[in-house]
C-alpha cells in the first residue's frame, strides 16, 4: 500500500511539537550561599569546596571502590593508599603488584601522581589498575592534596 | 586549531550547489575540506572550525578526516546510546574508501545545522529506499530540507541511521574520498588513474611498484575535481560491510574510560549539583513551598521555586536531594479528571464504543469491510489493553549546564542535539548560535532522550545561577515525571469465510503517532479491511518507546491473527504461512524462525511456543517463543528470531540489536507497568518497576536473511515487537488462557 502524503507528515508534527518555549523566572529564589564559599556556620563534615584537601577526599569516593586510606586498613582491589606520596611504586606491603607496578622505579611525587592518574596506562603500561582515571586537572590536584595529608 | 581561510583561498574544488550533494573547499595550510550535504551554500569554514584538529591533519571532507599518521576519523552525526551506530557508519565508510580497519576511528558530529541528518526525516517517509520514490522526488531538496531544519532534524530514530545517513553520506563520503585521492596519486606518479588500487588506506600502481599511505597524497586530493555521483560498490565487492568489524566504542566502555552526559565536568569551575522535583500530577504547578528545613542543611547553595518545579542546588548531588526531601510543598488541583488506571482505560473504551463498527478517523480502508463481515461464516471479536511505559534507561536524566554572558554551555546526553539548543536558547531567550552543545555518549535512549524537557529545565536553573549546575533527575523522578510509552486499548472484529480463511478484519484503537503504518499487517493477505483511530485523552504526557507505535500495535495485531488461527482450527505457524502469498519475504522469515524453533516438535509437558511476525522500521522479524508454565507462572525458555533487514551491515551488531530488543520487549511484556493513583504514578524505582534480570532471560538464537541489500531496514527497534505476542501466544499454547492485556505477570499474581 502507498502510504499518502497525511502520513508522511505524523512523524514531523511529533519532532516539530518538541521545541521549547520561552521559559518563566523562578517564582522564589533563596540564595544560600555562593559555590566555593565557605557556609557561614558550616556544618560538620561539609566538605569546603575552597580547600583542595577537603576538595580531594570527596573526589576520592572515586578511587575507594578499589583502595582504602586509613592507616593500617587492608587492600582491596588496589593498595592502601595511605601514605602513598613520597613512597615507592608498589611497595604496600602484602598487595601484589602488576610486574608493570613493581618494576616502575617509580617514587610517587606530588607530580608523578598528577601523570600517572592523567593516564594510568600510559605512565605505566600494563598497569592493572583499569580505572581511575581522572582526566580533570584541578580534580586531580585536590585528590593528590588528600592523599598528601594522610601522613602517620 | 586550524585557522580557516577566506572563501577566496578555495580551492577550484569548492563547488556547492543546490544539487550538488558533495562540495568541498580548503583550510589555511592546504587542509582540504569535502561534505557531503543536501543544503545549499558553502559551509566550509565553519565546519572546518568545527571539526579540525591538530597539525599536520587532513580533512578530507565534513564526515571524514585524515591524520599525518594515516588515521581516518570518521565524523558521524548520531548520537550513540549502545545501538552501535558510530562504529557501523564508519565501517560503511572506510569500505567505500578503503580504508584499514584498524586505523580508522570515531567522532561525534558536533551539533551544529549543516550536519542535520536530513535523511533521517526522509527515511521516516521513504521507508529505507534508496532512490526515493517518484513521489517524493519534487520535495527532496525543498520541502523536506526545509522541514529538517526547522525540526533540528539532527536526530537519532527511527532504526535510521545506517539505511538513511549511512548508505546516502558515509559511503558516499568514502567513495567521493577514495576517488581523489587515487586521482591526486595518478597525477604524481604520472599514470592512469584506472592502474592505481586502493586497500588498507594504501594507493599502490603495480606496474611501476609504487605505493603510498592515504595520507600522502591528503592534501594534493584537494586539487582533484570532485566526483559528484561516485560509484558505490555491488556487494560482491564489499570488504568490510557484512563482515563483524570489531565496535570501536567497546573498548572504552569496557576500562570505564567512556564519558556519558552524567559524567561532565567544568573544567576548572567548582561543580554545583541540582536535584529537582516536579509537581506530581502532568499539568499542576508549585502552589506553595516550605523550604525552611532545607535551607539550613549541609551543602545548600540555592533553593529554587520555578513555578513548575523546585530545585535544591548544593555542593554535591546528595546534599541537593536531601535538602530537596526536606522541602514540604502543595500544588494547584488537576485539570483531567483522569485519577486512576481505571479511569484511563474506562475513557478508551468509551472512545472506541462511539466509534463503533465504522466511526472514528479512518485510517486504512481496503474492499469491503462491512460487507465481508456479514457475508463471514465465523465472527470472532476482541478487545486488548496495554499500559503507560517508562523508558526507565540506567542513566537518569541529567544536563550539566553554564549560563552566562548572554551565552550558554550545555553538556548532555540527547537524541537530538540540535532541538535540545534551539530549546535552551529559546527557554533564555537567547539565539541558538550562543548556545553550545556538548552531547556525549547516551547511557541509553530508547525514545526518551528525544524530549528536551531536562535540558530545558537545567537551562533555568543555570539562568537562575549564574554558575555552572549538573542537574540530576533521582530515579524516582525519572520513573514518575517524564514522558511515556502511552497507554492504548485496541478492538478487533474479524470473519472468517467458509474455509477458514480470515476475509474481514475490522480494528479501531485510541492512540496514533508513529511510524504511521504500525496500525496496519499490510503483508498479510486479508482482502477487506477497516483500521481506524479513535482518539481519546491520554492523561500522561507521550514520548516515542523503542519501536513506537509498534510497541503496543504488534501485540494487538499479532495477538488478534492467533485467535483468528484458533477459531479456524488451524496451526499459528500454517494459518500465517496462508496469508503471505504476496509476501515472499516475509514467508521466507516466518519458516526460518519456525525451522529454528523446531516448530513442527511438540514441546515439552507443561511448555508452549507463539510465533509472531511483524515488519518494523524496514525490517522483517519473525520470532518464536518457548514458554514453561509448570511452575504456575510464565517464564520464557527460548526465543529464536529470524530478521530480513535487506543486508546486515555489521551481523553481530544486529544480532545484538535484535536481541537487545527482544530482552526489553520481555521486560515491557512480562512487568511493564505505569499506573495512575490520584493522577499521579504509582511506581518509582526498580523494584516496583521491574526489569527482567539475568536469571529470568532466555535463550535467545538469531539468525539473518540478507533479502534486499538495496533496501535496508533498521536495527535498533524491530526485535522488539513481535516478542509479547509470541510470548501471550506461547501461554495460549501451553494453557489456553488468551492474554488480552499487559503486562502478562499481573495475570498470574
Ligand atoms: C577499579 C579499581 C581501582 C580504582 C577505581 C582506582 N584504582 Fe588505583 N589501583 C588499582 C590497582 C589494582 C592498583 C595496582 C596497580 C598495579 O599493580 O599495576 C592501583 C594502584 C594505584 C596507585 C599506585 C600505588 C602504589 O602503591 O604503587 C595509586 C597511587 C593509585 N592506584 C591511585 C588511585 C586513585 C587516586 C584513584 C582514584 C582517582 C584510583 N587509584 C582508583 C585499582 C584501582
Amino acid at each position: 500500500m502507498q502510504p499518502t502524503a497525511a502520513f508522511a507528515m505524523t512523524g514531523l508534527a511529533l519532532l516539530l511539537s518538541a521545541c521549547g518555549s520561552r521559559a518563566e523566572a523562578p517564582v522564589e529564589q533563596i540564595v544560600v550561599r555562593q559555590p566555593g564559599a565557605v557556609a557561614a556556620s558550616a556544618p560538620v563534615g561539609a566538605p569546603d569546596a575552597g580547600d583542595p584537601v577537603a576538595a580531594g577526599k570527596v573526589a576520592f569516593a572515586a578511587c575507594a571502590a578499589c583502595h582504602s586510606a586509613a592507616p593500617g586498613a587492608a587492600s582491596g582491589i588496589g593498595p592502601n593508599l595511605h601514605g602513598v606520596v613520597g613512597r615507592a611504586a608498589g611497595s604496600a606491603p602484602g598487595f601484589s603488584y602488576s610486574p608493570a607496578i613493581s618494576k616502575s622505579g617509580i617514587t610517587w611525587t606530588e607530580r608523578e601522581l598528577d601523570t600517572f592518574l592523567a593516564n594510568p596506562a600510559a605512565k605505566v603500561p600494563g598497569t592493572s589498575m583499569a580505572a581511575g582515571q581522572v582526566t580533570d586537572a584541578p580534580r586531580r590536584a585536590a585528590i593528590i592534596a588528600y592523599l598528601a595529608s594522610l601522613k602517620d | 586549531m586550524n585557522e580557516i581561510a577566506k572563501p577566496a583561498q578555495r580551492s577550484r574544488a569548492a563547488k556547492w550547489s543546490r544539487r550538488g550533494f558533495i562540495g568541498a573547499g580548503v583550510l589555511a595550510g592546504g587542509t582540504l575540506l569535502i561534505g557531503v550535504a543536501v543544503r545549499p551554500g558553502n559551509p566550509v569554514g565553519k565546519l572546518g572550525s568545527l571539526v579540525a584538529g591538530g597539525q599536520g591533519e587532513q580533512l578530507i571532507n565534513s564526515w571524514l578526516k585524515i591524520d599525518a599518521d594515516n588515521i581516518v576519523t570518521a565524523i558521524v552525526p548520531h548520537c550513540e546510546m549502545g545501538q552501535g551506530a558510530h562504529s557501523v557508519l564508519a565501517q560503511m565508510l572506510a569500505d567505500e574508501l578503503d580504508a584499514d580497519w584498524s586505523l580508522v576511528r570515531v567522532m561525534q558530529a558536533p551539533a551544529d545545522g549543516s550536519y542535520v541528518v536530513t535523511d533521517t526525516i526522509r527515511g521516516f517517509v521513504a521507508q529505507g529506499t534508496l532512490g526515493a520514490p517518484d513521489w517524493l522526488e519534487p520535495t527532496w531538496n525543498g520541502l523536506f530540507t526545509r522541514i529538517g531544519r526547522l525540526a533540528d532534524g539532527m536526530i537519532t530514530g527511527g532504526s535510521s541511521s545506517v539505511r538513511t545517513t549511512g548508505q546516502h553520506t558515509m559511503r558516499i563520503a568514502g567513495a567521493a574520498a577514495r576517488q581523489m585521492l587515487v586521482g591526486a596519486a595518478a597525477r604524481a606518479w604520472g599514470v592512469p588513474a584506472a592502474e592505481i588500487t586502493t586497500a588498507g588506506s594504501v594507493l599502490s600502481h603495480k606496474a611501476s611498484g609504487r605505493s603510498a599511505p592515504y595520507a600522502r597524497f591528503a592534501a594534493a586530493a584537494a586539487e582533484e575535481d570532485m566526483p559528484q555521483t561516485p560509484a558505490l560498490k555491488a556487494p560482491g565487492d564489499y570488504r568490510l560491510m557484512g563482515t563483524d568489524a570489531p565496535r570501536t566504542d567497546i573498548p572504552a566502555k569496557v576500562n570505564g574510560t567512556a564519558s556519558f552526559g552524567i559524567d561532565a565536568v567544568v573544567t576548572g569551575q567548582t561543580m554545583t549539583y541540582a536535584a529537582v522535583r516536579r509537581a506530581p500530577v502532568p499539568g499542576t504547578r508549585v502552589a506553595k513551598m516550605d523550604a525552611s528545613a532545607a535551607k539550613a542543611m549541609p551543602g545548600v547553595l540555592q533553593i529554587l521555586n520555578m513555578g513548575d518545579f523546585l530545585a535544591v542546588v548544593a555542593d554535591s548531588y546528595w546534599q541537593a536531594q536531601q535538602a530537596l526531601n526536606a522541602i514540604t510543598a502543595e500544588y494547584t488541583a488537576p485539570e483531567s479528571s483522569i485519577r486512576s488506571s481505571q479511569d484511563q482505560f474506562a475513557r478508551f473504551s468509551a472512545a472506541l464504543d462511539e466509534a463503533g463498527e465504522a466511526g472514528g478517523k479512518e485510517v486504512i480502508a481496503l474492499g469491503d469491510a462491512k460487507g465481508a463481515m456479514a457475508g463471514a461464516a465465523r465472527k470472532i471479536s476482541a478487545d486488548y489493553q496495554v499500559p503507560y511505559l517508562a523508558h526507565a534507561p540506567l542513566e537518569p536524566m541529567n544536563a550539566t549546564v553554564w549560563v552566562r554572558d548572554g551565552k550558554c554551555e550545555i553538556w548532555t546526553s540527547t537524541q537530538v542535539p540540535l532541538m535540545a539548543r534551539s530549546a535552551a536558547a529559546k527557554a533564555l531567550d537567547i539565539s541558538a548560535d550562543d548556545v553550545t552543545m556538548h552531547h556525549p555518549l547516551l547511557g541509553g535512549g530508547f525514545g526518551r532522550r528525544l524530549e528536551v524537557d531536562y535540558v530545558i529545565m537545567a537551562a533555568r536553573i543555570g539562568q537562575a545561577t549564574g554558575y555552572p549546575v549538573k542537574m540530576i533527575w533521582s530515579r524516582e523522578e525519572d520513573t514518575q515525571k517524564g514522558l511515556f510509552r502511552c497507554a492504548d486499548m485496541s478492538r478487533f472484529t474479524g470473519g472468517l469465510d467458509a474455509r477458514g480463511r480470515l476475509v474481514a478484519y475490522n480494528n479501531v484503537f485510541t492512540q496514533r503517532n508513529d511510524p504511521a503504518d504500525a496500525c496496519d499487517c499490510a503483508f498479510y493477505d486479508i482482502p477487506n479491511k477497516s483500521i481506524r483511530v479513535a482518539e481519546a485523552e491520554l492523561h500522561l504526557p507521550f514520548a516515542a518507546f523503542r519501536s513506537v507505535d509498534h510497541s503496543q500495535q504488534a501485540f494487538f495485531i499479532e495477538s488478534f491473527i492467533d485467535e483468528a488461527a484458533q477459531a479456524a482450527g488451524r496451526d499459528p505457524l500454517e494459518f500465517r504461512l496462508a496469508m503471505l502469498g504476496q509476501s515472499p519475504r516475509h514467508k521466507a522469515v516466518l519458516e526460518k524462525a519456525a525451522a529454528m524453533a523446531g516448530w513442527s516438535t511438540r514441546p515439552a509437558a507443561g511448555r508452549g511456543r507463539g510465533i509472531a511476525l511483524t515488519e518494523s522500521f524496514g525490517t522483517i522479524v519473525a520470532e518464536v517463543v518457548e514458554v514453561d508454565m509448570s511452575s504456575g507462572k510464565p517464564r520464557a525458555t527460548n526465543v529464536w528470531c529470524a530478521a530480513d533487514p535487506g543486508f546486515a551491515m555489521n551481523p553481530d551488531g544486529f544480532r545484538n540489536q535484535m536481541e537487545g530488543g527482544i530482552v526489553f520487549g520481555l521486560t515491557a511484556a512480562l512487568y511493564g507497568e505505569i499506573s495512575l493513583r490520584d493522577g499521579a504514578v504509582e511506581q518509582g524505582n526498580f523494584h516496583d518497576y521491574k526489569l527482567l534480570r539475568m536469571d529470568e532471560c532466555p535463550a535467545i538464537a538469531v539468525e539473518i536473511i540478507n533479502g534486499k541489500h538495496e533496501k535496508l531496514g533498521g536495527a535498533g527497534e524491530p526485535g522488539l515487537p513481535p516478542v509479547a505476542p509470541a510470548l501471550a501466544n506461547a501461554i495460549f499454547a501451553a494453557t489456553a488462557k488468551r492474554i488480552r492485556a499487559l503486562p502478562i505477570s499481573k495475570h498470574f499474581a
